[in-house]
């Protein structure tokens, strides 16, 4: 199957440790992904939020590139990218009035016909749970664990057709796989404040500092997720909201990826660990502690 | 509270939320579990199921100078969750496009307005997100000149920052999207 790679803005600035992990992972798993050529931003929620035609046309250039280069499957690793393209997808499905117009606009024809995955996806449906569990060799076994989603990997569920929008399950199924403890809190599906974290902050802080307390009181070592925004809000923020609610948190975030790359025995550098704001390092040496 | 009397202007207003939306403000029955979950609902002037009423009666100038609607994040937990399958959050991204092409510019909340202009310009100008411009861009037309600055020397350190953005090969198809549905 012909994979095509869309990886956004984020992954090529504030959040390349995610890049960098899943391209590890995938090469170490022998799976090959292409970068849809020239690609360009979704718009993200700039772009629904204010215009909701842009909003399609944006991620439907993607589409029908990767389209048109034969692909038949697209992987999304950013949870708001794959949103977007998702949503572009479902409103040219069933809006033909629009569809027509941005093919005219785009010049290239959209038959709709590739799946498109974000990160937990692609992982369990494209490579496989036995593919994952064959390459753990070093289990984290000890290690615990809690997998935040966030909103936009399983919301809105009539387009996303992703896991359970209220109790999800699939990153956990992937940390059990490496052999660390899920751990089972309350915030998992709670918005993190995503795309207001420059311009409200205030807001930000308190909506991420719930799912972070939350998280460390049910015991996490730490906490794993599969999105730039809500990465960005949970790790570059954590210093600023210990700061504001004068308690201290000390959770490493990590992206799924690299949780997994760790499992295989791949070297923290290699997956850009030390790119964080929120030093893993305990978090490593507890690894390292267990699997003696 | 200024209540509308001119009943063809509310007509005509829930008639363009309506279509712009796919859905019927009918549908929505108050029962209030939409902004029961809403997580910014602390922050909010009006909740999302008055924001929803208000529309159904008309109340143009109140729900386009809410601080609700961009106050909303978007995160879907109302559409999600509300028993008639309205579009909740569809409502906030069709007021809040309904707003900006009258050119309201939000009294209380401009910043957030703002952030969404500055960034489309980004996507416009290279195709791609240049997160130093945006940033740099964001906080010259908001003022806030040294709000966050405490985190750049540390981003810098990490990588996080690149110095240089990325413009896409066929920057013209872009400019045409943008001229055909801006
Ligand atoms: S949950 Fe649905 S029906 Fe209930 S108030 Fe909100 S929009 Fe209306
Ligand atoms: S989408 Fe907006 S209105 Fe709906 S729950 Fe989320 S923040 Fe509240």
């Amino acid at each position: 199957m012909k994979l095509a790679y869309y990886p956004g803005c984020s992954l090529k600035g504030t959040s390349f440790e995610y890049e960098v992990s899943l391209l590890k992972i995938l090469e170490a798993m022998g799976i090959e992904v292409k970068e849809i050529p020239d690609w360009n931003c979704c718009g993200a929620s700039a772009a629904h939020s204010i215009n909701h035609n842009l909003a399609i046309a944006l991620p439907a250039r993607n589409l029908a590139i990767a389209e048109k280069d034969g692909f038949e499957s697209v992987l999304a690793p950013c949870a708001a990218c794959s949103n977007r393209l998702k949503n572009a997808d479902y409103e040219l499905k069933r809006d033909d009035i629009l569809k027509k117009k941005i093919t005219n606009s785009l010049e290239m024809p959209y038959d709709s016909e590739m799946s498109i995955n974000n990160m937990l996806e692609f992982l369990i449906g494209v490579v496989g749970k036995e593919k994952i569990k064959s390459m753990v060799k070093k289990p984290l076994a000890g290690l615990k664990v809690a997998s935040y989603y966030g909103c936009l990997l399983v919301r809105p569920p009539k387009v996303m057709q992703f896991d359970d929008p209220e109790n999800p399950v699939t990153m956990d199924e992937l940390v059990s796989l490496t052999g660390a403890e899920p751990v089972d809190y309350s915030y998992k599906t709670e918005c993190c404040g995503a795309i207001n974290s420059l311009s409200k902050p205030d807001v930000v802080m308190a909506l991420t500092g719930k799912v972070l307390y939350d998280a460390k009181n049910h015991g996490a070592d730490v906490v794993v997720v599969a999105c730039p925004l809500c990465h960005s809000n949970l790790d570059v923020r954590q210093k600023e909201i210990e700061r504001k609610y004068e308690e201290k948190i000390g959770l490493p975030i990590l992206f799924i990826t690299e949780l997994l790359g760790l499992s295989f025995g791949i070297n923290p550098k290699d997956l850009a660990i030390d790119g964080h704001m929120v030093a893993a390092d305990r978090v490593l040496k507890k690894i390292e502690e267990l699997s003696k | 509270m200024k209540t509308v009397l001119n009943e063809q202007n509310r007509r005509n207003f829930v008639a363009q939320v309506e279509s712009m939306l796919h859905d019927k403000l009918s549908k929505c029955y108050q029962c209030g579990k939409c902004s029961a979950g809403c997580p910014v609902n602390f922050e909010m002037d009006y909740t999302p199921n008055q924001i929803i009423k208000m529309t159904e009666l008309g109340m143009e100038d109140t729900v386009l100078n809410s601080k609700t609607i961009w106050l909303c994040v978007s995160c879907n937990t109302c559409s999600t969750r509300c028993p008639k399958g309205f579009e909740v959050t569809g409502i906030m991204d069709v007021l809040r496009e309904i707003a900006e092409r009258k050119g309201i510019t939000s009294k209380t909340e401009k910043e957030v307005q703002m952030f969404h202009e500055v960034f489309l310009d980004n996507v416009k100008s290279h195709g791609r997100i240049f997160e130093l411009e945006l940033v740099g861009k964001y906080k010259l037309k908001t003022k806030h000149l040294f709000r966050d600055m405490f985190l750049a020397p540390k981003m810098l350190e990490k990588g996080k920052l690149k110095m240089h953005g990325e413009t896409i090969s066929n920057l013209n198809q872009i400019a045409k999207i943008f001229k055909d549905f801006e």
